[in-house]
């Protein structure tokens, strides 16, 4: 069911036809005055259509780059302002790989030096026998051995085949 | 950027908060930093040369077994269960001794009884103790007196541990010398 309006419109552009436009020019009130405003409202739609018209682009190739370029430019200062990094090399995944190979890296390093520390440290709780011979002359078949007491860190020096002395030889 | 810090300052935490840390020694970090830097042999070799004023007391033992043995003196109460373990004696008697105090770590000096001689030659401070060249002399009763090098040894001696040499067997008992730094 058409309104008023809808009917006026379709009247106007003569786009009524048959039962209905006699229908609507009944129920005109006033069809002169009607058949006036029709005639006024072609007027203006033909001066329109003879003095407005759409400007013909020149170079449109090049309107269309500025155009993507500008628009290619907007949208990176969007990211920048939004607080993206625009390099997107630190992504969380990446962080995590790199912290954890870091972190293994550091320990290794700390393993490696703490092992080759700790002999050093226990060496120098220790007395060391660097070298140790006995007279090759009067006990030819003398020979030496070295060990630690663990228990008061005692090191020895001991040595077989030292020719034996009489008892005066404790003497003071 | 801001991630990196981060990540950079929990491995920084990481490390200090190490429990060696925590115990006043050295942490995780001082071992890392300082294992590559010169400064770190400096460092050890200025401790070695704060032993310097240490007493070092050398003696000559004789160790025997007696019935009613003699109490040990005093530089050898401590060693003195591990000498009867090792040496199977239950008495040890000083019958020569000498007591150096060190001033540069390099001094010289003798231990001696009527007929056995221990000359020891400090060599300098090492890393926890002392560089020391020891020779046992025996010193025989003939005319003219003779000298007999039984035993040479170099040792580097350390402070918390004292140094046991077995020495010839005399009568029924057997010599010893024995070094610790006091």
């Amino acid at each position: 069911m058409k309104t008023f309006e809808e009917k006026w419109t379709a009247w106007v552009d003569d786009e009524l036809t048959g039962d209905e436009l006699v229908a609507f020019e009944a129920s005109l009130p006033d069809k002169t005055t009607a058949q006036a405003e029709k005639k006024a409202a072609h007027q203006l739609r033909s001066l329109l259509q003879r003095e407005l018209h759409a400007p013909t682009m020149a170079n449109e190739e090049f309107f269309s780059h500025q155009l993507r370029e500008r628009m290619a430019r907007d949208e990176e200062a969007e990211v920048t302002r939004s607080g993206g990094d625009p390099s997107p090399w630190w992504t969380i995944g990446r962080l995590l790989w790199t912290g954890a190979a870091s972190l293994a890296l550091f320990l290794v390093c700390a393993v490696l030096v703490l092992r080759d520390k700790n002999p050093e440290e226990q060496s120098q709780y220790l007395t060391e026998i660097l070298t140790a011979k006995v007279d090759p002359v009067g006990a030819p078949d003398a020979t030496v051995s070295m060990f630690e007491s663990k228990g008061d860190r005692v090191t020895v020096l001991w040595t077989e085949g030292l020719k034996s002395l009489p008892s005066d030889y404790a003497a003071k | 950027m801001q991630r990196r810090v981060l990540v950079f300052s929990a491995c920084l935490v990481l490390a200090a908060a190490s429990p060696s840390s925590m115990h006043g020694e050295d942490g995780l970090v001082d071992h890392l930093i300082h294992a590559f830097m010169p400064a770190h042999r400096k460092s050890s070799a200025k401790a070695s040369a704060s032993h310097a004023g240490e007493i070092v007391w050398s003696g000559l033992v004789m160790a025997e077994n007696t019935e009613n043995p003699e109490p040990a003196p005093a530089e050898l109460i401590e060693i003195e269960p591990t000498l009867k373990g090792l040496f199977g004696y239950n008495q040890f008697v000083v019958i020569g001794q000498s007591r150096k105090t060190l001033r540069t770590g390099q001094e010289d000096w003798l231990a001696s009884s009527k007929h056995f001689a221990l000359h020891v030659d400090a060599q300098g401070p090492s890393e926890g103790g002392y560089i020391v060249n020891l020779k046992l002399v025996q010193r025989d009763n003939t005319e003219p007196p003779a000298e007999q090098l039984i035993l040479e040894t170099a040792t580097k001696l350390s402070k918390r541990s004292p140094l046991v040499i077995k020495g010839p067997q005399i009568g029924g008992g057997q010599l010893l010398l024995v070094l610790v730094v006091q």
